[in-house]
């Protein structure tokens, strides 16, 4: 046990930190500003790193993926676009991908030319994932998809998505689904925005109507699409783990300095000893928070996959990010509600986890994602029970049988 | 980076195991509440053979000389198998506390002593008030002759009635020093406190113009603040590390319990109720196995943020500890709150542990203070 980084880390954390202090564009108002500072990550050699090099990554550790990530966050440093293909897509084409799709797809997800999105929950098929019905029927030369998609994040800016759909009503639900690469600019696909409660659209809806995919963009073979999606979830390879950490620390600093302005009962918030309590707890669940982050990392540096354990981490710091923003809430009233006119002191100067807004009533509108998304955190107690503490099936209605 | 257990520390961690499985099970818990002295000699005898008694302490004085990541790998067996008896005086309070306060004399006389079992030692840290801040001491120290005479009450003193020396903090006119008292001295009273955990014993202990001679004294009169804090900071780690083995029992416990009991017909750990109970007391136990060997591994190496992660470490696992024990006695329902079933044994364990070398509230008291002052980079 060594909790120190390595001369080789720290040598390239300093690079990065330079490339960062170089490079790092002042602000970012266009997508296309966006995509340039995209592609200049990529040509710093700090996008798909972890993929292998002959389809256009660096083949890195996943400390050094770690590192990066963990740098922009310190740096505040706007988000890559096409976060999906970056996260999702690339590295299912890179593990259950033909070699002509790894050659057609991989290399422009890296410099943006493509973007994509991720076709997997259905208005019926949320956590119960495998109870998707969009169809996609074998037609000879290509399939035809039919079905309503939602919660597709990007999904307006897409040319691309990673698609399961069903091909097979008759079997059990798990095996009938297939994964697929979907054109999306084609006029069976309608893509209509999703307005959240934190009043952006970062999701969409997509309408597919006799939409077509060619045969050459199944991914795996038929009914192999369950699989491949349980292991698309736990791509992110601790990739953001300590970026996560460094976020939430920025965030907890300015917290701390606005509850040095703030005051209550005559005096400023920080010296109010129910406050300090309630922050000390939430600093020391960070801290286990950033510890847990490196035991993750030090399992994928053994190249050790962590399978069912990433869902307690997920479970872990989205059930935390939810109890902090209460505290943040909290500690500013309404100031931690306002999401213009937001006085410079009690601004939130850090990117956010998917927009640039900065404000702490976005954070806390967003916390609330967390728990649901990429499997509710009773999906991931459920994961948990079963496979990694080997307790009993619950008894289900849908055990058995076909679709519906 | 590397947080994972090297072969040695697997080896260690396996063997420690396997000793306790074999001389530590709940029938000796039991036995042990009703023994006099509270703890096996045969056994004592057994853990200094084995190394244990020495594990932390300098390879000069009979030492292993390993660090803190080895110490709690072993408190975290004697964690989970309620272990009684006065290792964690001896060797974390004691021991260690010589080895950051102690003169050379003063460590070559105790340290090979309590590395082979021979002497016992133990510290006396609390006092009416139950202030941990070592400045709060009120207990007083006289210079009397060449030696010092001691007044005070100390309370919830770990296994005083079979130490040979104690520590004990006490306010000199130069301001606050630590002193070796052997508790049988004259003018030392000890008197039992009984807690609800049956695997530990307290004392009061009561000082009314003990003498002690001037190598009584440890370090600088008036300079044991420091050598206090850092002593309260590797307690804190220990008792954790403590508490993180009992948690564990009593989560696989839970988990053995869940897979076998029905109820409506159906194992009851397929219940979504428990199963999700026990997926969080999973993520407690492992999110504090986590905050235990970091901070363990920050107090070994004297890194930056040790004393931020000893609070750290003391905070999370008072409280997860205390929320994992108090679960497996609502999954497993009736049957743990029966004297009969061993559940109560590690439950009562961790709780006895939780208040101990700082409570949950006091160590984020300390987190909060350190960074007001060092904001965190």
């Amino acid at each position: 046990m060594d909790l120190t980084y390595t001369a080789e880390d720290v040598a390239f954390r300093k690079q990065v930190r330079t490339w960062l202090e170089q490079n790092m564009p002042r602000q970012i108002r266009t997508l296309e500003e966006r995509k340039a500072w995209h592609r200049r990550l990529y040509e710093g050699g700090y996008l798909g790193m972890g993929w292998p090099r002959e389809y256009g990554g660096q083949g890195a550790r996943p400390m050094e993926q770690a590192i990066v990530a963990d740098e922009m966050a310190r740096a505040g440093a706007p988000a890559p676009t096409n976060g999906l293909g970056l996260g999702i897509v690339g590295p299912t084409i890179v593990v259950h991908g033909t070699e002509a799709q790894k050659r057609r797809y991989l290399k422009k997800i890296l410099t943006a030319e493509e973007m994509w999105c991720q076709l997997y929950s259905e208005p019926n098929a949320g956590s119960d994932l495998a109870a998707l019905r969009t169809a996609a029927v074998d037609k000879g030369d290509h399939f035809q998809i039919n079905g309503q998609k939602i919660w597709t994040s990007a999904g307006a800016l897409a040319d691309w998505g990673l698609l399961l759909a069903r091909t097979d009503p008759a079997v059990a639900k798990h095996k009938g689904i297939s994964c697929f690469l979907i054109d999306m600019r084609q006029p069976g696909v309608d893509v209509r925005p999703l307005k959240q409660i934190t009043g952006s659209s970062e999701f969409c809806e997509v309408f597919m109507t006799n939409a077509r995919v060619e045969k050459a963009n199944l991914i795996g073979r038929l009914g192999e699409g369950w699989g491949i999606a349980q292991t698309t979830l736990g791509y992110e390879r601790g990739g953001r783990a300590l970026a996560r950490i460094t976020t939430y620390a920025s965030q907890y600093n300015q917290l701390v300095a606005a509850a040095r302005r703030l005051r209550r009962n005559g005096r400023p918030i920080l010296d109010d000893a129910v406050t300090r309590q309630k922050l000390g707890r939430i600093w020391a669940d960070l801290e286990v928070e950033r510890y847990g982050a490196l035991r993750v990392l030090t399992a994928l540096e053994r190249g050790e996959h962590p399978g069912a354990g990433g869902s307690l981490t997920k479970l872990s710091y989205s059930e935390f990010e939810k109890r902090f923003m209460e505290l943040a809430e909290e500690i500013l009233g309404p100031y931690g509600q306002l999401t213009d006119g937001v006085p410079p002191e009690y601004r939130l100067d850090v990117d956010t986890a998917i927009g640039d807004q900065g404000t702490w009533a976005y954070a806390f509108l967003w916390s609330r994602a967390g728990t649901i998304y990429a499997g509710s955190s009773e999906i991931q107690k459920n994961v948990i029970g079963e496979r990694i503490l080997g307790l009993p099936k619950e008894t289900r209605a849908d055990r058995v049988g076909g679709t519906r | 980076m590397n947080f994972s257990f090297s072969e040695d520390q697997i080896l260690l961690r396996n063997s420690v195991r396997a000793a306790l499985d074999e001389e530590c099970k709940p029938a000796h818990v039991r036995a042990m509440a009703e023994d006099p002295r509270g703890y096996g000699e045969a056994f004592w005898g057994e853990m200094a053979k084995l190394g244990w008694l020495g594990l932390p302490l300098p390879e000069e004085q009979g030492g292993a000389g390993l660090g803190l990541v080895e110490l709690a790998l072993v408190l975290e067996e004697m964690g989970r198998a309620a272990y009684p008896g006065p290792y964690f005086a001896s060797v974390v309070l004691a021991g260690l506390g010589l080895g950051l306060a102690g003169s050379a004399a003063q460590k070559e006389k105790w340290l090979p002593a309590i590395a082979s079992g021979r002497a016992r030692g133990t510290a006396a840290l609390l006092e009416d008030s139950l202030d941990w801040d070592p400045a709060a001491t009120t207990a007083t120290a006289r210079p009397s002759g060449a030696g010092w005479t001691l007044d005070g009450v100390k309370r919830f003193v770990p296994w005083a009635h079979v130490a040979d020396v104690a520590l004990v903090p006490a306010r000199s006119p130069e301001g606050l020093s630590l002193f070796l008292v052997d508790p049988r001295a004259a003018g030392v009273t000890l008197t039992p406190m009984v807690g609800i955990d049956l695997s530990n014993r307290w004392s009061e202990m009561r000082l009314a113009g003990v003498a002690v001679p001037a190598e009584a004294l440890m370090g600088p009169a008036g300079g044991a603040g420091r050598a206090l804090e850092a002593l309260l900071q590797r307690a804190a780690v220990a008792a954790a590390a403590e508490m993180l083995g009992a948690a564990r029992r009593c989560l696989d416990m839970s988990v053995g319990y869940v897979k076998v009991r029905e109820q409506f017909g159906q194992l009851i750990g397929s219940f979504q109720a428990i199963r999700h109970r026990c997926a969080e007391m999973l993520l407690e136990v492992e999110n504090s196995h986590a905050a235990v060997y970091y901070a363990a591994w920050a107090l070994t190496a004297g890194a930056e943020d040790a004393a931020m992660a000893a609070s750290v470490c003391k905070s999370y696992v008072s409280e997860a500890a205390r929320t994992v024990c108090g679960d497996a006695i609502q999954v497993h329902g009736g049957i743990g709150f029966t004297w009969e079933y061993d559940l109560h044994l590690y439950f009562k364990r961790a709780k006895a542990l939780e208040p101990l070398y700082g409570d949950a509230a006091y160590h984020r008291e300390l987190i909060v203070r350190g960074q007001v002052v060092h904001a965190h980079t």
